[in-house]
């Protein structure tokens, strides 16, 4: 029972983490919540579910198509909703309202269009459960695969980060934006490529999500939850929203499997707002003051 | 009392390693104009900051009337009696000049909130006496004609005064000007020192301000604090502070000893 | 006829709630994406009183502003006191509402996420007036005395607000209980006026809802907010919109004035301040 609910709740911590990443580099280098990351995942999880049922296409296609998809509505999104506001160098409270107003017209325009019915992906995997320990723990094929592949795409965003001359650029731009300008980096091009490379984790996230649950206009709003796993480990930190991801998915399964199921969102949100006023900057995070 | 005003001792502040203030002490005598000059960087207004709560000093006491003011909140610390102007002016913008002063001054207006919500006869006879109150103020500055003009519509100096304006609202026992006649030019900063001189007899207020005109501090303080990074480096009448070695050295350059 | 009269009333209804959410976000300069869990929970208290315990409707409606106060304490003092960065707090209180909801989707008393139906229709259009009539009148009290003074420099600064003496905290906390209430009285009149009431009603979604009527309307504005929330409520159900597109709207009015006008329809002026200086000449600005 213990060991099959941290092996669940690693699972979903694993998809958190995917999510949370998404936050946590448009945090980090714009400092602003991008609450429209949200819809970016839930437009993901639809591209994908289209590439499927259309097309026809494998798992592994699907998750590039909807990677792929994602990180360019990510780009859009940018620019037309925040550029302007960054540029008129708006608080940052401005944008992240203006990434609610997108995070609640795209839901919707998906429900106005495409509808409020749920989806579901087909199966993937022929034998769904792998029994571990004499039976005494389960695990779905399809959690084990998310968690490799969240994983091993947070780490390589890693070794993007710290190896590429474009990784280098992004961190640059994380520690001062203006200075990295007057260097001769091209800002607007590398936010774009912050967006897109949260948007294609978002993408990826959106077909698990999609898998493990259904798909449906207002699962976006699942990523509060990766939202709260990257305050935990500390907006615009990646390890933080690994260990945030994990750490949530765990805390969260256990409080439902030995509190109540319905307490389980009241606690995270109560993680939440204990994290916010008792350490803002959460595990990883820098001091992000605001300046007065 | 007999004792000075304001008695600042040993009082140290560091940010990530830097002594903004490092073991300062000095003291303001009641109803006295007293300068703080130093070059830039020196931690002047970080010793403004230091004694309106608006920092927390690392070690070092600081004194009001004989009372500690350590561990208190600016505004306890405003309600004690300091009131204090801006180096980059910070008014209520997008209020008019006379709510600026109002503000203020409806802090100590006692009625409760429900009266505040029905708007009680009492209210409404507090908020027109301070109202008035506030014109008053604006009159003294000289910006009476400009009472229901939006703050920031200001010309940059007429913000000063309306700070200085906001300021004596609070009927403070102390006064702190920072750099009030930045930006401003010989004429208008000689202007500045008689006005300065007018508050100081009309309200019989002590002033401690920090100025980089020298004109304006050589003529109106009558006790000089030289603040160096961080540390005292010499204090007294305007007179000894002028002539003083270490000061020509250190803050007025080599070559104002030789001009 | 009986349409039109019931499109009125729900938007006076929605006029008081995003009155309350001005003096908190348009005033004090504090933004929110969790009064519509204010709103619900004046819903669900004064609701409860009428529907089981037989509470006439006027000592419901007060008993549902009290709850709705208190419940904002509970988010309002550790928040507030720790001065949580402005975007922080938005997220804070968008938490709160989010787990109140689900609180109120659990409880016995509430019917859980069913809803709670058969409330006695006691709103009227003319008691909606009245209300909002009071609440008016009310907030603009409020905003000219000395604690609608000091919501207002805390807003325009709140370093030099503080060194006048105005304590941050108190004046923040203060403003968010009396915009609670004015949620409350909101959420008591919805209740008794559509006469059921379910959780979903009051989720995040109708907190941008308000807080677009807000910034929509213009900040530190009364009557803007209000032009805006009665044109948001009333202009999509004259047009017979569905509420989908209703909220595909609503999501754009916010990003098209953050990005083009953030100050909003009328951002810092009244509609009185229109007509007076229309008769008088302009002051010398």
């Amino acid at each position: 029972m213990f060991l099959q609910t941290v092996v669940t709740g690693l699972s979903i911590g694993g998809i958190y983490a995917l999510m949370a990443v998404g936050y946590s580099l448009v945090f980090s280098v714009l400092s602003f919540s991008n609450f429209a990351h949200g819809a970016v995942i839930m437009l993901g999880a639809y591209i994908g579910l289209g590439l499927v049922t259309k097309l026809h296409f494998g798992l592994g296609l699907v998750v590039s198509g909807a990677m792929a998809g994602a990180g360019l509505i990510a780009i859009v999104n940018e620019k037309l909703a925040y550029s302007l506001l960054r540029k008129r160098k708006a608080p940052s409270l401005y944008i992240m309202i203006s990434a609610m107003g997108c995070a609640v017209f795209l839901e919707n325009m998906v429900y106005a269009t495409i509808g409020s019915r749920f989806y579901a992906f087909p199966a993937f995997f022929k034998q769904s459960v792998l029994c571990l320990f004499n039976g005494t723990c389960n695990i779905a094929l399809l959690d084990l695969f998310a968690f490799g592949i969240s994983i091993l795409a947070i780490l390589g965003l890693h070794l993007f980060l710290i190896h590429t001359r474009t990784g280098i650029a992004i961190r640059a731009g994380v520690s001062d934006m203006t200075m990295c300008s007057l260097m001769g980096v091209n800002l607007d091009r590398l936010i774009s490529i912050v967006f897109f490379l949260a948007g294609i984790f978002g993408g990826a996230a959106g077909v698990f999500l999609g898998i493990k649950y259904l798909v449906y206009p207002t699962m976006g709003w699942v990523t509060n939850k990766a939202y709260i796993a990257a305050v935990i480990g500390g907006l615009g930190s990646l390890p933080g929203a690994l260990l945030g991801g994990l750490i949530l998915g765990v805390l969260e399964t256990f409080v439902s499997t030995y509190v109540s199921s319905v307490m389980r969102d009241v606690f995270s949100f109560g993680l939440l707002i204990a994290l916010l006023v008792w350490r803002p900057n959460g595990l990883f995070g820098r001091d992000t003051g605001e300046k007065v | 009392m007999t004792g000075p005003l304001l008695e600042v001792k040993d009082l140290t502040k560091t940010f990530g390693g830097i002594r903004a203030v490092d073991g300062l002490s000095f003291a303001v005598a009641p109803g006295a104009i007293t300068g703080i000059i130093g070059p830039n960087g020196a931690g002047k207004t970080t010793v403004f900051n230091l004694v309106t709560g608006v920092y927390r000093p690392d070690a070092g006491s600081i004194d009001f009337e004989g009372r500690s003011l350590l561990g208190i909140r600016p505004d306890q610390i405003v309600g004690a009696g300091i009131a204090r102007t801006f180096q980059n002016i910070r008014l209520f913008n997008r209020r008019t000049c006379l709510e600026n002063v109002l503000t203020p001054l409806l802090q100590k207006a006692p009625y409760s909130v429900p009266a505040a919500l029905l708007r009680t006869p009492g209210v409404r006879r507090m908020d027109r006496e301070l109202r008035e109150k506030s014109r008053f103020l604006l009159a003294e500055m000289g910006l009476e004609k400009l009472a229901d003009v939006q703050a920031s519509a200001l010309p940059y100096g007429l913000q000063r005064k309306l700070e200085i304006a906001r300021a004596l609202a609070m009927e403070p026992r102390l006064l702190l000007l920072d750099e009030p006649a930045a930006g401003m030019n010989p004429e208008e900063s000689r202007a500045l020192s008689a006005l300065i001189e007018e508050i100081r007899e009309r309200f019989n207020q002590t002033i401690l301000l920090i100025e980089h005109h020298m004109d304006v501090v050589m003529r109106v303080c009558s006790h000089i604090v030289v603040m160096n990074f961080g540390a005292l480096l010499a204090e007294g009448p305007p007179e000894k502070v002028r002539t003083d070695e270490k000061v020509l050295q250190a803050y007025l350059g080599k070559e104002y000893r030789n001009a | 006829m009986n349409y039109v009269l019931s499109i009125v009333t729900l938007a006076g209804i929605n006029m008081i709630a995003v009155l309350g959410l001005s003096i908190f976000t348009g005033f004090t300069g504090l933004f929110s994406f969790g009064h519509a869990a204010l709103v619900g929970i004046g819903a669900y208290a004064s609701a409860i009183l009428t529907y089981y315990y037989f509470v006439p409707f006027p000592i419901a409606l007060v008993a549902g502003m009290a709850a709705s106060a208190l419940v904002s304490l509970v988010i309002g003092i550790p928040t507030l006191r720790a001065r949580l960065r402005s975007d922080y707090f938005a997220i804070a209180i968008l938490g709160f509402g989010e787990a109140l909801r689900v609180i109120l989707e659990n409880l016995e008393i509430t019917n859980g996420a069913r809803g709670l139906p058969g409330i006695e229709p006691f709103t009227t259009l003319p008691i909606v007036a009245g209300c909002l009539a009071v609440s008016v009148w009310v907030a603009s009290n409020f905003l000219r005395s000395r604690y609608g003074a000091a919501c207002i420099a805390v807003r325009e600064d709140p370093v030099a607000a503080e060194m006048a003496g105005i304590n941050l905290f108190r004046t923040r906390l203060l403003s968010l209980v009396v915009s609670a209430a004015f949620c409350g009285l909101s959420g008591g009149l919805l209740a008794h006026f559509l006469s059921f009431i379910q959780p979903v009603m009051f989720t995040l979604v109708q907190s941008t809802a308000l807080l677009a009527a807000v910034i929509a309307g213009g900040m530190g504005s009364i009557t803007g907010p209000l032009i805006a929330s009665f044109i948001f409520i009333a202009m999509p159900e004259a047009l017979r919109v569905a509420q989908m597109w209703r909220l595909v709207a609503y999501g754009l009015v916010l990003v098209l004035i953050m990005l083009f006008r953030p100050q909003g329809l009328m951002g810092y002026q009244e509609l009185t301040t229109f007509f007076r200086r229309s008769r008088n000449d302009r002051p010398a600005a």
